[in-house]
């Protein structure tokens, strides 16, 4: 088959109806701009107005120029659809060609509009040149106007106010006539607020010390506790890991090798966000953190860490590694790259400009290309390095040395180790050849002496048909295994000299040439088989005004071109639109379970309008005058009214916001497979909560499932029992499992852990029977309810009552009700019947395991 | 380019009703479950990965298939494929070049067949005495004797014949048709592999990987001894009143909770998952149940015998799994069952004895039940034997070295036409010498058999629309075609 190129299939026309015009209102009357020119651009501008050839001559980007018509005439007949050439094509399916056609919906639409007079909603502009163009409509679309920080809204009632986000909710709220949720009562506020923070349930002593503080304050100090905590960075550094696309393997091939060294990445997002590192800065050296180091400057401390930032641009699936040279494979890198930058950081779906103008967001193809160019002095298509070749080792020169001297006492092992070999292989020649008969022993020795090529055919069919002369090293163990364990344990000493070299590590890094920045071409269609001309680095048109990116003319060193980095400023330039935004509706989403924007990776025209636009440009705007610094932004979210509401529906506003828009009451959120994980294995005791390094493995049991372990298959795949015990490190919290693309933990895949292709802007919570069965019978399971129920014997002692209120305790962060603890006492007695041997600690082990299994703890209230 | 909103989760939304991709070894329970999530977006290239059945390309002749994988590969010179002209040739240098797995015991004499064979059935194929039951059947199957893959070792040539490349990776065919048709039953796994007692077959659970295709895929093992299904059951002092007892108390703390929390959808979707869940076990149970079945029945598969009893059980259970609308089975021999570089002469008659009666029984069985019409019969391992000497000490010792370059599998059923031999390899049984049939064009006719155009049954991943052939030529052997 032949190779497609990347995305051609994908030039599928796809197109909304509901998101490219708002239905108009009864009264309202259709305009070009507002209803019409969006479904022309989705549909027909590609051939006819916005690409390379016109066809037939027909330009629909203006009104004036559809009536002034094409080859055929005029397109429109103002207040006669029926004769309206434009109308016709689209309404008997002859236009577009192709599969994908107008809806029908879209074809009244356009019909009312010729029929009510084809109006515009203003002038035309006189000069609109060739090809793309952006409309005054679209410039004023909502995400590309300036970040302005609004006057707070007048409320009725100020006493709700305990932070400003709460003036933007609650006017909204009033202005339905509904109010906020009564405060959640302290033990749910302790638990969301550690979930949210930590992602990991409180502790009953965490728990009874913030209900006895009867301070004022006493919340407020809880939150900061909490932000000082060391399980924060993995908390939060989750989330970003998930928009990053992290993970430890490569993808983009069956094979999926593993990444040894991306953990470095992840770590430095985990200590950057417990650093409170500023979001510019993180940006920042993420982006380019190779370039930020001046010429010349030692590699110290923080020059590692900023190169080890740049992990975040090798996150993207990269088959380069095992199709070598394969352009197709080299291309997709850098798309996937670039829609893991759009999607993070410009919440706009660039990578629909890679074949074609966008067909709804103001983004032409060059646009694409600009971008893309940024990338090419380190993604250089003309000089491609595969993923191993990336790697940037931190040895030092005294490392250097050490390991070379080391090199030279192995080697002299390895020669040894040879000579013995060529011993042992003619000494078994000389057994195998006194087995065959006397007459020929000598004829079979010189042929098999001599070198293949100057082999006779006698001497190769004599060869033949004694196969057993040709001895080779790896053949000699089926021979003589003696020998074969000998020359082993050569190599092994020689393994084991070489291991006394220092570690050498490295770190998955993107820096820029070596050699000269290459053209970048704008690929027709987004083939790269097909460049056409070449294009300039830069920023979106867009924005080109307002805020131009500006690309070094001379590279400021000879290692980089700058381009990274004059990108990286730009997105974290005040002025710009789009990142600000991007980032606090995330961490709004992450806080109250649905960004104020519903499409956290698409802020243009197909996303999702805000909730509250006014709340958002105020957050963006205060996150970037407090430095970027997000703990302070969580503070001010966390203790607002809004977030301390009950979760509980009110039965009164279910009519008036039945989705909760406009946050009358905090959501119920499932816990992430992550979080879910993490909380069984605190609550079990079992937790262990070392930081940082390299990832846990995973493996396929016996069935195929994915679980924590070390690979003890044979070389065949076989399973082969054998158990090699992980110490511990198998109970760490799950942003420590390897993420392996091709092998998801079962337990996280069931409650919906990404698959990163290439990386995830947004959760998905499911609610399936797979969850349920693995709840009731699944290993991890079965053995945390074990551990949680030794603990809490050991905790709480032999009494029912006591060991009920313990667990009660840890796995919910509350105190019983005297009829849960009935309840539960009943329940242990009885199931204690059903088991004959140790029947209480069974029944104890049941009991743990339905807690863990309740919705009460898999929901964060 | 175009971003799904929800492809990061691979699990996808049909308006209120959704099905979606979960844990491996549990992906199939799904296809009933309920999603209470939304879509705020419109749909985007949306991609909707389900076990609900979906049309063929075409009209189907078959709509289920069980596959008896004989790993480690029988040796078709002595079952199979009769070489009279080899018996001049015993103990004497093989006239030709051979290549050898195994070079320290490999030896050119030429081993002639042990085993004398005979015509059976009206289209009077020839089968080996190691074989009788099979014989009683040949008018239902079709011998095809000129396979290869040409890869010589066990690995490479199962995963050709599994995922139609040498390497791992890639999704196998079972996992294909089932992403191709989904599965006519509701309640049971769409693609189940039945492993035996004594170990899994070279590349383990690569035999039944779903590779880059979603998870829900996967083939699902059901095992010899308890739990059969994982996840599906606790362990055994769980099993029963106890589980019973302890999902009552939970559903006692999960509606407490509800009330505490009235119009929370998901939360109440919740408990019903617990009584899907139910559901399923039940399905499971019943399936692996054989108390149902006649006396009859369990002699004809030889459930009284020892010797036949575990091969011929898991038979049984294909037969029951495909009624019941599973629609592909993998029954497998154990690790190197037919590896028979050693004692050839023992070895071959031995696990002929075990599998023979159960696999002829299943034939039989299928056909009387109306179900051979439509449900394809594949038997066969990764290779064949060689026509020498393997270990050339005595004639109790000897056996035979791998050869992949000829051999011999059978299909029966599924619009397969019966009583037929197709291919020949040379007169030692060597090479594919007439009509050879490669893996791909193994695939291709399957995929036909199915309504699947293999050009059609595609799966976008990696920037480029994949399939089981990959672009690799395919023939549909037309001639074993009804």
């Amino acid at each position: 088959m032949r190779r497609l190129p990347f995305l051609a299939v994908s030039l599928l026309f796809l197109a909304h109806t509901a998101a490219l015009s708002a239905p108009p209102a009864k009264d309202e009357g259709l305009t070009f701009e507002k209803h019409v020119r969006p479904i022309l651009k989705a549909y027909c501008l590609e051939c006819h107005g916005e690409g390379e050839k016109l066809r037939g001559g027909l330009d629909l980007r203006l009104r004036r120029l559809i009536v002034q018509g094409g080859d055929s005439g005029p397109a429109i007949e103002p207040g006669r659809p029926a004769d309206s050439l434009l109308h016709q094509r689209i309404d008997e399916g002859s236009m577009p060609p192709g599969k994908k056609k107008l809806s029908r919906d879209e074809v009244a639409l356009i019909g009312r509009w010729i029929s009510d007079g084809a109006r515009t909603a203003g002038n035309e502009p006189k000069e609109i040149g060739t090809g793309f163009h952006i409309t005054a409509q679209e410039r004023a679309f909502w995400s590309f106007q300036p970040i302005r920080r609004p006057a707070l809204p007048q409320v009725k009632r100020m006493d709700l106010v305990r932070a400003p986000i709460d003036a933007f909710l609650l006017a909204r709220l009033e202005e339905k006539g509904l109010s906020f949720a009564p405060e959640a009562d302290r033990a749910t506020l302790i638990r969301r607020a550690a979930f949210d923070l930590l992602g990991l349930p409180p502790t009953p002593e965490e728990v009874s010390r913030f209900l006895a503080d009867d301070r004022p304050g006493a919340y407020e100090r809880l939150i900061d506790r909490l932000l000082d905590s060391p399980h924060y960075g993995e908390r939060w550094g989750r989330h970003w890991l998930d928009v990053a696309g992290y993970a430890d393997s490569d993808g983009a091939s069956s094979q999926d090798p593993v990444r040894p060294w991306a953990y470095k990445y992840r770590d430095y997002v985990v200590r950057s966000f417990n650093a409170d590192k500023p979001f510019d800065l993180f940006i920042q050296e993420q982006l380019a953190g190779d370039e930020m180091q001046g010429p010349g400057q030692d590699r110290d401390a923080a020059a590692v860490e900023r190169l080890t930032a740049t992990g975040f641009l090798r996150m993207a699936p990269d088959g380069t590694g095992i199709n070598r040279g394969d352009a197709a494979a080299q291309n997709q890198v850098i798309a996937e790259t670039l829609k893991i930058v759009s999607s993070s950081l410009l919440g706009l779906t660039l990578g629909c400009a890679q074949c074609h103008n966008h067909r709804y967001d103001p983004i032409p193809q060059s646009d694409y290309y600009r971008l893309r160019a940024l990338f090419e002095p380190a993604y250089n298509p003309k000089d491609w390095r595969a993923p191993p070749q990336r790697l940037i080792s931190l040895y030092t020169d005294a490392d250097r040395a050490r390991a070379a001297a080391i090199e030279v006492e192995a080697a002299r092992i390895d020669q040894e180790r040879l000579k013995k070999q060529e011993e042992y292989i003619d000494r078994t020649v000389s057994k195998e050849l006194a087995k065959l008969p006397v007459e020929i022993r000598d004829t079979v020795r010189i042929a098999r002496e001599t070198p293949a090529a100057k082999q006779t055919p006698q001497q190769k069919q004599l060869l033949r048909e004694h196969p057993s002369v040709n001895v080779s090293a790896g053949s000699l163990y089926l021979y003589d295994q003696k020998a074969a364990d000998d020359l082993k344990s050569y190599a092994d000493r020689a393994a084991r000299v070489r291991a006394t070299k220092p570690v050498e590590e490295f770190v998955m890094a993107l820096t820029d040439g070596p050699g000269p920045a290459p053209p970048t071409h704008l690929f027709h269609r987004g083939n790269h088989d097909e460049p056409k001309g070449v294009v300039a680095p830069g920023g979106l048109t867009i924005l080109e005004a307002s805020l131009p990116l500006g690309v070094p003319q001379k590279a400021p060193s000879p290692a980089t071109t700058g381009r990274r980095l004059a990108l990286a400023r730009w997105l974290t330039d005040p002025r710009n639109p789009l990142t600000a935004r991007v980032l606090v509706n995330r961490f709004w989403l992450h806080h109250f379970g649905r960004g104020l924007v519903g499409t956290p990776a698409d802020l243009g025209q197909l996303g999702e309008r805000p909730t509250h636009p006014e709340l958002l440009d105020w957050l963006a705007d205060e996150f970037k005058a407090g430095g970027w610094r997000l703990k302070r932004l969580h503070r001010m979210m966390m203790t607002s009214t809004a977030y301390r509401q009950s979760a509980r529906r009110d039965p009164s506003k279910e009519a008036t916001d039945p989705d909760n828009r406009l946050l009358g009451r905090m959501p119920v959120r499932r816990l992430e497979a992550e979080a879910l994980r993490d909380a069984m294995l605190a609550v079990s005791g079992r937790l262990n909560v070392r930081f940082f390094g390299k990832p846990v493995p995973v493996r396929l049991d016996e069935v195929g499932q994915v679980v924590v372990g070390i690979d003890t298959t044979d070389s065949a795949g076989r399973p082969t029992g054998k158990v090699i015990p992980l110490l511990g490190e198998e109970y760490r919290r799950s942003i420590y499992v390897q993420v392996r693309r091709s092998r998801t933990l079962a337990m996280a895949e069931a409650f919906d852990a990404p698959s990163l292709e290439p990386n995830c802007d947004r959760r998905n919570s499911s609610t399936v029977a797979t969850q349920a069965l693995l709840l009731m019978n699944n290993e991890f399971l079965l053995e945390q309810a074990r551990a949680f129920a030794e603990r809490v014997r050991q905790e709480a002692g032999a009494q029912p009552r006591a060991q009920v209120t313990r667990a009660w305790r840890l796995a919910y962060a509350a105190e019983p009700a005297p009829k849960d603890v009935e309840q539960a006492v009943q329940f242990l007695s009885e199931q204690a019947r059903h088991f004959s041997s140790r029947p209480q600690e069974e029944a104890l082990a049941s009991f743990c395991q339905a807690l863990l299994g309740s919705n009460r703890f898999l929901y964060v209230d | 380019m175009h971003t799904d909103p929800m492809r990061c989760t691979r699990r996808h939304f049909l308006a209120s009703s959704t099905l979606g991709v979960g844990s491996v070894a549990l992906a199939w329970l799904l296809q009933q479950d309920r999603l209470l999530a939304e879509s705020s977006r419109p749909e985007l290239e949306r991609r909707t990965f389900d076990l609900t059945p979906k049309p063929p390309h075409f009209a189907p002749r078959a709509r289920a298939m069980i596959s008896l994988f004989m790993q480690g590969g029988p040796s078709h010179i002595d079952l199979l494929d009769p070489k009279p002209q080899m018996a001049k040739y015993d103990g004497k240098p093989f006239p030709g070049t051979i290549k050898y797995d195994n070079a320290a015991q490999a030896s050119s004499k030429v081993l002639a067949s042990p085993w004398k064979f005979h015509k059976h059935g009206q289209c009077g194929t020839e089968v080996s005495e190691l074989l009788p039951h099979l014989a009683g059947v040949v008018d239902d199957i079709c011998v095809i004797r000129s396979m290869h893959t040409g890869v010589n070792n066990h690995g490479q040539s199962i995963y050709a014949l599994n995922n139609g490349a040498i390497l791992a990776g890639r999704p196998v065919l079972g996992s294909w048709i089932v992403y191709g048709l989904g599965a006519e039953s509701q309640n049971l796994p769409a693609y189940v592999a039945l492993t035996d007692p004594n170990g899994l077959p070279v590349i383990g659970v690569d035999n039944w990987s779903n590779g880059w295709l979603p998870s829900l895929y996967q083939g699902t093992v059901i095992r010899p001894q308890e739990p059969r299904i994982q996840n599906l059951d606790p362990p055994p002092h769980l099993k029963g009143p106890a589980q019973k007892r302890y999902l009552d108390y939970l559903a006692t703390l999960n509606r407490a909770h509800l009330d505490s929390h009235p119009g929370e959808l998901d939360l109440e979707a919740r408990l019903s998952t617990y009584e899907l869940a139910a559901r399923m076990q039940t399905a499971a149970r019943e399936a692996l149940d054989l108390s149902g079945e006649s006396e009859a029945t369990k002699k004809l598969y030889g459930l009284d015998d020892p010797l036949t009893r575990e091969y011929g059980t898991r038979c049984l259970l294909a037969r029951r799994l495909v009624e019941r609308g599973v629609r592909f089975v993998q029954v497998f021999t154990g690790n190197q069952t037919w590896d028979h570089h050693n004692a050839i002469r023992k070895a071959l008659p031995a696990v002929c004895r075990r599998t023979d009666q159960p696999i002829a029984a299943l034939i039989k069985d299928l056909k009387s039940r109306g179900l051979l019409d439509t449900t394809l019969v594949h038997w066969g391992g990764e290779m064949g034997r060689l026509p020498v000497i393997q270990n050339d000490a005595g004639p109790d010792r000897v056996g035979r070295d791998h050869n992949t370059y000829g051999f011999t599998m059978w299909l029966a059923g599924g619009g397969i036409k019966g009583g037929l031999v197709y291919g020949a390899t040379d007169e030692f049984g060597h090479k594919a010498a007439v009509n050879p049939v490669s893996h791909h064009d193994y695939h291709a006719t399957l995929l036909h058999l199915f309504g699947l155009d293999p050009k059609r049954l595609v799966y976008r991943y990696n920037g480029r629309e994949q399939s089981l052939l990959d672009g690799q030529p395919g023939r549909v052997v037309q001639e074993i075609l009804v």
